[in-house]
This record gives structure tokens, sequence and C-alpha cells, in this order.
């Protein structure tokens, strides 16, 4: 959940998520000082009383400032590029539950062991409890076992939406007709929030996605109870 | 056919000599060179890498036309395996 003022990402639920975290401090970083220097050099460059006519060229200092920029962004590379091999591999997961966007709700689909499925609408503003999210809670929330490895399969019955929760790194266009596949492992239980991100009509802003992170054994008693309500 | 080839063979020879002896007044042109010339590299070869091993790819379409159908779950089709083991994975899909 995010806290007031907040500029970051929000806490990471996710290894791979803090993976990104990490990273993107470490790219911040390098691009801050590069901002810095140059902004130094300027400031020092209008403001001397110093001035030389007769240089024309340098060989050193061109060898310096090609290979220099080309080394640090060899070092924003190789990162770069870990995180995006590792955000694709699928762990054999434990749990696989369909997302599938409409117009404007979500509906979950866990389907490996028993047929269970339910919709998830937003709770309106004026029935919302006290303490409760505004535009972020849903009636039904998508529950999932903590520290295991689940793949959601997103796809859209009518236009295009999108499955993101920023805290699990998940971001997953749905498509009609086409099925597009993510992985995520909740590290610590709690509510991850996220939106639709992708417009798709009148209440595009008020189809939030709210995942539920608990220990197994809590798991299998809401899988019951939603059994039987069902 | 062989006019044009020597063509191509005595410019790319001229264009090559007349940059190695502005080369050697600016020797700092040569780590420019050699990023350049590193960068496209590896972008060709990926590429040519891409062409020839990617399973969505189909050149044959009489012998081999969709190259698609016939992924195991020990091959690894991505460049680079970051924690993944595949020649642990079990084939659990039925076959069609």
């Amino acid at each position: 959940m995010a806290h007031p003022t907040q500029l970051g990402f929000k806490d990471a639920a996710m290894p791979v998520m803090e993976e990104l975290l990490h990273f993107h401090d470490h790219a911040l970083m390098i691009v801050l000082l590069i901002s810095t220097l140059v902004l130094y050099i300027i400031t020092a460059m209008v403001s001397t009383k110093l001035t030389n006519k007769y240089i024309l060229d340098s060989q050193e200092i061109e060898i310096v400032w090609t290979i220099l920029p080309a080394v640090i962004l060899v070092l924003i590379a190789l990162p770069s590029l870990r995180i995006l091999y590792l955000m694709d591999e699928i762990n054999d997961p434990h749990l696989t539950i369909k997302a599938m966007g409409h117009q404007w709700y979500w509906s979950y689909e866990y389907t490996d062991y028993e047929n269970l499925g339910f919709d998830s609408y937003m709770v309106p503003t004026q029935d919302l409890a006290p303490g409760q999210f505004r535009l972020l809670e849903t009636d039904h929330r998508m529950v999932v076992p903590m520290e295991s490895p689940v793949r959601v399969l997103v796809s859209a019955e009518d236009v295009l939406h999108s499955w993101a929760v920023p805290s699990l790194g998940v971001k997953m266009d749905a498509v009609p007709g086409r099925l597009n596949q993510a992985a995520f492992i909740a590290s610590r239980p709690g509510v991850f929030y996220g939106q639709c991100s992708e417009i798709c009509g009148a209440n595009h802003s008020f189809m939030p996605i709210v995942v539920e992170a608990v220990p197994l054994e809590h798991f299998e008693n809401w899988s019951s109870l939603m059994l039987e309500d069902a | 056919l062989l006019s044009v080839l020597e063509f191509y063979i005595i410019s790319s020879i001229t264009m090559l000599s007349t940059v190695s002896r502005q080369l050697r007044s600016h020797p700092a042109l040569i780590p420019l060179f050699i990023f350049i010339g590193g960068g496209c590299t590896m972008s060709l070869t990926y590429l040519g890498r891409l062409a020839l091993r990617n399973p969505d790819v189909c050149w044959d379409k009489k012998n081999n036309p969709e190259p698609w159908n016939k992924l195991g779950p020990n091959d690894q089709y991505k460049f680079y395996a970051v924690n993944m083991d595949y020649s642990k994975l079990k084939k659990d899909r039925p076959d069609f």
C-alpha cells in the first residue's frame, strides 16, 4: 500500500520486484552522479574569468570520454539484462489462477482441483467501511498462499485490460482471445493493491485488483468457504 | 557481375586505407571504433541467433512448417538462464 507523499516504488513483496528496486536505485544513482557532474561543470564554465583561446584538440581527453561512458553503460546494461531474463522465468508454480478482465470487473478462476470462480467488483465509495481505501477495495479478494510460486493466466472477455499489482512486480496485458502468463511468489503475507492498466472504457479507473497472501491453512479454509458459497 | 564485385572490393579497400590514415593522426578515435564495432557485432549476432534458433521463426515451409509446436521442457530457448535449471524439468503436458 502506498503511503502519502510517496515518490518511489511500493514496498516489494516478490523477490524479482526487490531486484527491480535495487536496479532502479543503481541506475538512478548513476544518473544523479552524471547530472551533478554536468551541472557543476556548467556553472564552473559560466562563472569563470579564465579564457584560453589556443587549445584546438586533445587526444587524451577524447579517449577518456569515449571509454568512460561506454564502461558506465555496460555497468547499467548487465544487471538490466539479467533482471529481464529473470522476470521471464516461471519456476514450477504450485497454483494456477485465471484472471479474466471484463468491462468493468475482474473474475478469478481457481480450477486446479475444484471449480472455484468469482467476480471481483470495486466497493463503491459510499459503501466503504472506515479505514478502507477509496477506489482500491474490492468485494472479493484474490487470495493466494504465501511463499508459493503462483502462475496467473490473464485474458479478457471483451476489450483490452491489464492486470497489474506493483508490489508483486506484475503487469500483464489482458488481450481478448489470448492467454498471457505471469508468475509471482508472495514472500510475505499481506494485502496488495493494483489497478487496471489499459484503458477499457468508462469505468477503467474503477476496476481494481486486490491480492491477499495468507498462510496455506487459511488459503485452504478460504477456498472451502468460497466453494460452499458458490 | 565480376566487375560489380571488383568495384565493391576496391571501394572498401580504399575506404579502409583512408580511415586508417586518418586514424593515425587522431588515435583517440580508436576506442570509438572498438565500442561501436563491438556493439554492432553483438546486435547482429543476436539477430542471427534469433533468426536461426528462435522457434517462432519458420524458414522451410515444406519440411518444418511450424517449429513452435516442437518445444520440449528441457530445452533452453532464451539467451540467458539466471536461475532455471532446464534439465530438471519434466514434461507434464499431454501430447497432441
